[in-house]
């Protein structure tokens, strides 16, 4: 077989394989040295392959990146040996319900984790690590987890659960009054200075669960209605506004 | 690139001013390569989008001893891009692909490439491959397919694919270190 991983080295340089092939060749890198010197050798001549490609994204594009990154925690780095993967400690939570140290209002809790158990509709940040599942369960454990919740006008409700020390907030909006596919419930950090977007709801969705973060001096986790997409700035009246005890 | 370098240094430091500074030259390849893989301006701004920011995040794990800065963005860019494409594929979403497949913003791209000086080496390099070869290459790179996919696409054995994109491959590796 390692003859045959080693022809796919190519295909891999190329991101050409299936998911399995791919494992398959990365681990086999792993023991390879010559393999993993061709693969590197590789990878610098197909990225000159990008030269060819480069073209001006649209502006708007380094205003909502930097915003984005201005409230994104980066990794820590790799050990300094090359240490196997498994042996890096990371906090593995089961999957299912998280379990809670804090008692909190068990009504709106009870709402709380009904929708966070179900399915989430969430675009912003869908393909980060750790699991969404994961820091939406770090965010109820917190020790300092404290929970908002306020009737939406038109019907439903906002629940907001947050962590000062995770600087993070869970937010769960469940049967908002229904809007078309043409327009989006949009999630707001309010402070004194002005208000950010916390994310953008699909088109006509009236339920989602939010995970927030860079809750920074926010007092406010406010929601209105958008046209499909979101807005820059908010569009008042505000449906609901959760305040956040400081 | 050593200028590159230093600013995902800086990065990885958490210096704003150097992911700002990042952002400007690793933008257009980030963006434009994401938009020759997926064919739709909207698709590609919000892979570049994740890309750039996975770039911020992951800035700490960037080993200069394991290759180029360059390279390693290219690699975050391309990887993100086909992992699109290949959810769109098994998600079926035929609308999407359609969108995909309209030629105009290729034609932008290309148009916009061509202004820039850094293209004429890999144009150069490329022509030092055989049809299949370049083919396949391009095929999978540009065209986000697996190898499977280009040897149907070509009429081609899927063995011969595989290694004709590896051999095509180390001839280009051949032609731009010479020529550097």
């Amino acid at each position: 077989m390692s003859a045959d991983v080693h022809t796919l080295i190519g295909a891999w340089a190329v991101d050409a394989l299936d998911d399995d092939e791919r494992a398959e060749v990365e681990h086999h890198l792993g023991e390879c040295e010559s393999c993993a010197q061709e693969a590197a050798e590789l990878r610098e001549a197909v990225w000159r392959l990008s030269d060819v490609t480069i073209a001006d994204p649209p502006p708007r594009l380094r205003a909502r990146v930097l915003t984005e990154v201005a409230r994104t925690r980066q990794e820590a780095p790799e050990p300094p040996a090359a240490e196997p993967r498994t042996a890096r400690p990371r906090l593995r939570r089961h999957r299912g319900m998280p379990r809670l140290r804090l008692a909190l209002a068990a009504g709106a809790l009870a709402a709380v984790m009904a929708v966070v158990g179900g399915i989430v509709t969430w675009s912003v940040m869908r393909d980060t690590e750790p699991s969404r599942s994961d820091q939406i369960a770090a965010v109820l454990e917190s020790g300092d987890a404290a929970i908002g919740s306020i009737a939406a006008d038109g019907g439903g409700k906002v629940s907001v659960v947050y962590s000062e020390q995770l600087d993070k907030a869970v937010v769960v909006l469940a049967g908002l009054a229904a809007i078309g596919e043409e327009r989006s419930y949009q999630i707001w950090m309010v402070d004194p200075e002005g208000q950010v977007s916390a994310g953008v709801m699909d088109p006509g969705d009236r339920s989602a669960t939010m995970l927030v973060e860079g809750l920074g001096d926010a007092e406010l986790i406010g929601v209105t209605q958008e046209p499909a997409g979101g807005s820059e700035t908010p569009t008042l009246p505000l449906v609901a506004g959760v305040p956040l005890e400081g | 690139m050593p200028a590159l370098e230093q600013l995902l240094h800086g990065t990885a430091l958490g210096d704003d001013d150097a992911f700002a500074r990042l952002y400007d030259e690793a933008a257009p390849r980030v963006y434009g390569l994401c938009l020759r893989v997926l064919r739709d301006p909207a698709q590609a701004e919000e892979v570049a989008q994740e890309v750039l920011v996975e770039i911020w995040r992951t800035a700490t794990r960037f080993d200069p001893s394991r290759g180029s800065a360059g390279a390693w963005i290219s690699t975050i860019a391309h990887r993100r891009a086909v992992d699109r494409v290949r959810s769109a594929q098994a998600s079926g979403d035929r609308e999407r692909r359609a969108a995909a497949q309209s030629e105009p913003e290729y034609d932008a791209v290309a148009e916009a490439a061509a202004t820039r000086l850094e293209h004429r080496q890999v144009r150069r390099c490329l022509g030092t491959l055989t049809e299949l070869q370049r083919q396949a290459v391009t095929l999978a790179y540009y065209g986000g397919h697996t190898y499977r996919q280009v040897a149907s696409l070509l009429g081609a054995a899927v063995p011969t694919v595989k290694s004709r994109i590896r051999d095509g491959l180390l001839k280009l590796r051949d032609c731009l270190e010479v020529a550097r």
